[in-house]
């Protein structure tokens, strides 16, 4: 079938969305200060998180943070040094109390980078083979195995081997596999990461859609930002085996807390100062190259980096330039754009101002030149100091 | 992930010239033989000639009196593939799959028994395990004072036994091989899902292993209706017969009998077709096991409690087919007279000096057969490449029939083709017979599907624009194979050489009717040795044979560290 075809929106499975009613305030998965290996060299140093029931969770990073580690571990297939794993009030894993449950009985789903679309079956084979291991009725199991493949799309290939199956169309098998015998949780491991990058958007607006029909908590893991973004109610951003930041994608996206989830998430423009003013929770100054730039207001300092200045980061879509000069109050200065790039529904443009060069994101529908000269304007509340890396 | 391999249509291409050459060279020398072979088989006239002078089905009606030798040869066949692969199954399991310690070590251990050589397992276990004089039973008979033997060694479990241990190598390769090849992520789904770990291996691991493990049982399937060594020295004294050891009696007896033969090793390619075509069948449309290319290396399994007792299996292995056997014929080695003792004050080495210095014959089978394994090696590594190349990398019609006459040679019972290659040498008018070269040929053409999957291997590996690089940037087809391509290929262009020494310089099957007085070789040579007596100098030739193969198996490892891919 087409991968355009609209598969079935319109009409969600019954008895799709679960038996269990979601409660967002209870944790359902509860990582306590999890350590582990990935050959032989520690991969996870010390992670604690908590999924609450029924969320989008995702663990997000650079490749070799850890973040596969980690959801490998609560999968079952790694065994970590040190910690514990509670899932829906059960222990399944504890170094100290030396419990291991293994992968099978942790009432779990995953789906993998790979889709692990077993080549040997047909797609019914494949969705079946889960509910078969729950007991599923053999008079219900076609049913239901239809009723799946109908909400990706895919019933229509029910019958078909595995192997005729394209990339996209065994990522809608394999997600329709995890779903179908409604697991406590599902776990994906990357899983568009395979996909071409067109497919890839198609297949995340899809996979949103699906998260929303069977409110079943989701542990994702990417490295793609944007995935997480789009797909997550809260995320998990991890470096070198320790969590950076958690939170809710707008509030790390609006208050990074380090260079690096400053860096990683989104672009961003890390300006170096001395603080001149600081009232905790009121006021904010920090000194850039001669400019006095008022930052967010905050209890207290981050951490500086090694020549005792501080870090603020300015997201490029947040400064404003504008060619009327009138008006200008605190945080706006005379710029001077060097640069431009047109990148199609971007433009990027590097300023120079008073406190150095910006890099800014503008729109085409407002289209400045090179050697133009502009006001530019930094929002207080857009300038917001975070903590050098080591 | 790619489960199929693309094949372009090369339906309206026309064929290309080297296709063209190298179909009809390998046509003419597989064909031909196999050609006067059948001839043979129907000759009803005089039994000397070489072309019938009257055609028949007489033979066949004659051999239906030797029925036992058909049956025989099925019964060691079946029986010793199967326990063959089964065993291989488990040692690849375990040594792959499972925490057990020494894996690196024990990976290695496990294939040598291989290259050693059924001939050298024969002899060492009829030492062993003979009813009359076998140590085990000498010693058994020493420790309980009774006059039984324990094991005999000379019987139809004693040879299904010994083939077994020494072919498993090849399968354990394979199937190793395949093991490596599967997505770990398809085990893990299904034991994240809920399968229990009996559940994923019925369900899951053992279907998609299946198309490597039949294929690695047809492989040991064939190779054993063709073993010669080992039912010849453990079976002949209780005259148990299969194909290959009553052909070579046809042949010794006087007059030989080449027609019979011939029809016996007629009906033997037969069995082996009918085995070929049974596991195409039964494999179409499975082939995504093999596929892929990528490797894995999935996570091992603890088996806790039992890991101490699969070590124990592995171990045990090592033990049966490689310690006891070398440590016997070391001993036997080191003896005055065929009656071994254990003392080591009345060991000599004199039969060493024997073989190697005062005895011509055998001084000369070691020279001629290093020379014959750099000639294998060489040409055979040179043909195999051409192919290879011609295969993947050129266009145009008639590659997949090439490529599958190349491998055509892995069906045949190799002692078959050898009588055959015989007759065809005997034909020609040019004198072959009994010179070093008959043998060389002989070894290139049943040793090149071994040669052309070694180099395939390679060759797949070898991204193409590594290449079209070179030739982007002006240099000409020599210039780009002498700066490019054969400096990427020659680890694995000298693993595939060193492959062909050690199995041309072991060789017996192929070579016990080409090889005569005049061109002595090792395996015919230790195998005569054998049937003249001489406990003591049998075993020491043997052990310098398995001293050359040892020197090369070192060699491969140390330039192809994943080892010998069959």
């Amino acid at each position: 079938m087409s991968l355009l075809d609209d598969p079935g929106v319109s009409s969600p499975a019954p008895g799709a969305c679960g038996d269990r009613k979601p409660a967002r305030d209870r944790a359902f998965i509860r990582v306590t200060g999890l350590e582990a290996c990935y050959h032989g060299k520690p991969a996870v140093r010390g992670v604690s998180f908590e999924a609450y029931e029924g969320e989008q969770l995702s663990l997000l990073g650079p490749s070799g943070c850890g973040k596969t580690t980690t959801l490998r571990c609560i999968a079952g297939l790694e065994t970590p040094t040190a910690g514990e794993i509670v899932i829906d009030e059960q222990v399944v894993f504890s170094a100290e109390q030396n419990i291991d449950v293994p992968s099978e009985r942790r009432s779990l789903s995953m789906v993998f980078q790979s889709y692990a679309i077993w080549p040997h079956m047909t797609v019914f084979e494949n969705v079946a083979y889960a509910l078969r291991l729950h007991k599923e009725r053999a008079g219900a199991l076609r049913t239901r195995v239809t009723e799946v493949l109908r909400m990706v799309g895919m019933e229509a290939l029910i019958d078909q081997p595995a192997t005729n199956l394209s990339g996209g169309q065994q990522q809608r098998v394999a997600l329709a596999r995890s779903y179908a015998f409604l697991p406590k949780a599902i776990l994906l491991d990357e899983p568009l990461s395979n996909l071409d990058a067109r497919l890839r958007v198609r297949m995340r607006e899809e996979l949103k859609r699906i998260q929303r029909q069977f409110r079943v908590t989701n542990l994702y893991v990417t490295h793609d930002q944007e995935e997480a973004m789009a797909l997550s109610d809260r995320i998990i951003v991890m470096r070198e085996g320790v969590i950076a930041q958690v939170g809710k994608p707008l509030d790390i996206y609006d208050a990074p807390r380090s260079r690096f989830v400053a860096d990683f998430i989104g672009a961003a423009n890390i300006l170096c100062g001395r603080v001149t003013e600081h009232r905790p929770g009121e006021a904010l100054v920090v000194d850039v190259n001669g400019a006095k730039l008022v930052c967010a207001p905050r209890a207290e300092l981050p951490r500086p980096n090694a020549e005792g200045e501080y870090l603020v980061a300015v997201r490029t879509v947040y400064p404003e330039l504008r060619r009327n000069f009138e008006g200008a109050g605190v945080n706006c200065w005379p710029a001077f754009v060097k640069e431009r790039l047109l990148l199609g529904d971007i433009v990027n443009y590097m300023v120079e101002w008073p406190g150095g060069m910006l890099r800014i994101h503008g729109f085409p529908n407002v289209l400045f030149s090179e050697g133009e000269r502009l006001l530019l304007h930094i929002s207080p509340e857009r300038a917001v100091l975070v903590d050098a890396d080591d | 992930m790619i489960f199929r391999r693309v094949r372009g249509s090369a339906a309206r291409e026309r064929i290309s010239l080297p296709v063209l050459v190298l179909l009809a060279a390998l046509v003419l020398i597989i064909g031909y033989p196999l050609l006067l072979l059948a001839a043979m088989a129907l000759n009803v006239g005089d039994a000397q000639a070489l072309l019938p002078t009257h055609w028949g089905l007489a033979n066949f009606v004659r051999l239906l009196g030797h029925l036992e030798w058909i049956r025989n040869t099925l019964l060691v066949a079946l029986a010793g593939s199967t326990f063959g692969t089964a065993l291989a199954l488990l040692l690849a399991w375990i040594i792959y799959r499972t925490t057990i310690p020494g894996r690196r070590v024990l990976e290695l251990l496990v294939t040598i028994p291989y290259p050693m050589g059924p001939l050298v397992g024969a002899l060492a276990w009829s030492e062993l395990a003979s009813p009359h004089g076998g140590l085990i039973n000498v010693l058994f008979d020493a420790l309980t004072g009774s006059h039984a033997s324990l094991v005999n060694i000379y019987s139809v479990p004693g040879i299904v036994f010994v083939m077994a241990i020494f072919e498993a190598p090849v399968a354990f390769l394979m199937i190793g091989a395949a093991m490596g090849q599967m997505d770990p992520s398809l085990e893990e789904c299904s034991a994240v899902m809920g399968a229990g770990r009996l559940m994923t291996a019925l369900r899951i691991t053992i279907p998609l292993m299946l198309p490597a493990i039949l294929s690695a049982w047809l492989f040991l399937f064939i190779s054993m209706m063709g073993a010669f060594a080992i039912p010849t020295i453990l079976g002949t004294n209780s005259r148990f017969y299969v194909a290959t050891t009553a052909i070579y009696t046809l042949f010794q007896g006087y007059p030989p009998q080449y027609p019979l033969a011939a029809a016996v090793g007629f009906v033997l390619i037969a069995f082996a077709a009918i085995a070929v075509w049974l596991y195409t069948r039964a494999l179409r449309g499975r082939s995504y096991a093999v596929v892929g290319g990528r490797t894995y290396r999935p996570r091992p399994i603890d088996m806790k409690g039992l890991t101490p007792f699969l070590f124990a299996v592995v171990c045990a292995y090592v033990v049966v087919a490689l310690a006891l056997p070398l440590g016997i014929l070391l001993v036997a080695s080191l003896q005055r007279n065929s009656n071994i003792t254990l003392s080591a004050a009345s060991w000599t080495l004199h039969n060493y000096r024997y073989v190697l210095f005062d005895f011509p014959t055998t001084r000369q089978a070691i020279v001629n057969s290093l020379l014959l394994g750099i000639g294998t090696g060489t040409v055979g590594t040179a043909l195999a490449t051409i192919l290879a190349w011609v295969i993947y990398r050129s266009r145009g019609a008639g590659r997949g029939v090439l490529e599958q006459l190349t491998m055509v040679p892995q069906s045949l019972p190799r002692l078959i083709f050898a009588a055959a290659l015989l007759w065809m040498m005997l034909a020609l008018p040019l004198k072959l017979y009994g010179t070093l070269f008959a043998v060389l040929i002989a070894y290139i053409i049943v040793f090149l599907p071994l040669a052309y999957r070694s180099i395939t291997g390679v060759v797949v590996q070898l991204d193409r624009s590594l290449e079209e690089a070179g030739r982007v940037h002006g240099a000409g087809w020599l210039s780009v194979m002498r700066s490019i391509t054969v400096p990427l290929l020659s680890p694995g262009l000298l693993a595939a050489w060193v492959l062909l020494f050690m199995v041309s310089v072991r060789e017996v099957s192929a070579s016990i009717f080409l090889a005569g007085p005049g061109a002595q070789v090792l395996g015919p040579a230790i195998f005569n040795f054998w049937d003249s007596g001489g406990l003591p100098q049998v075993s020491a030739l043997v052990i310098v044979q398995t001293a050359i193969i040892l020197v090369a198996l070192i060699v491969i490892r140390s330039v192809h560290k994943k080892g010998v891919a069959i």
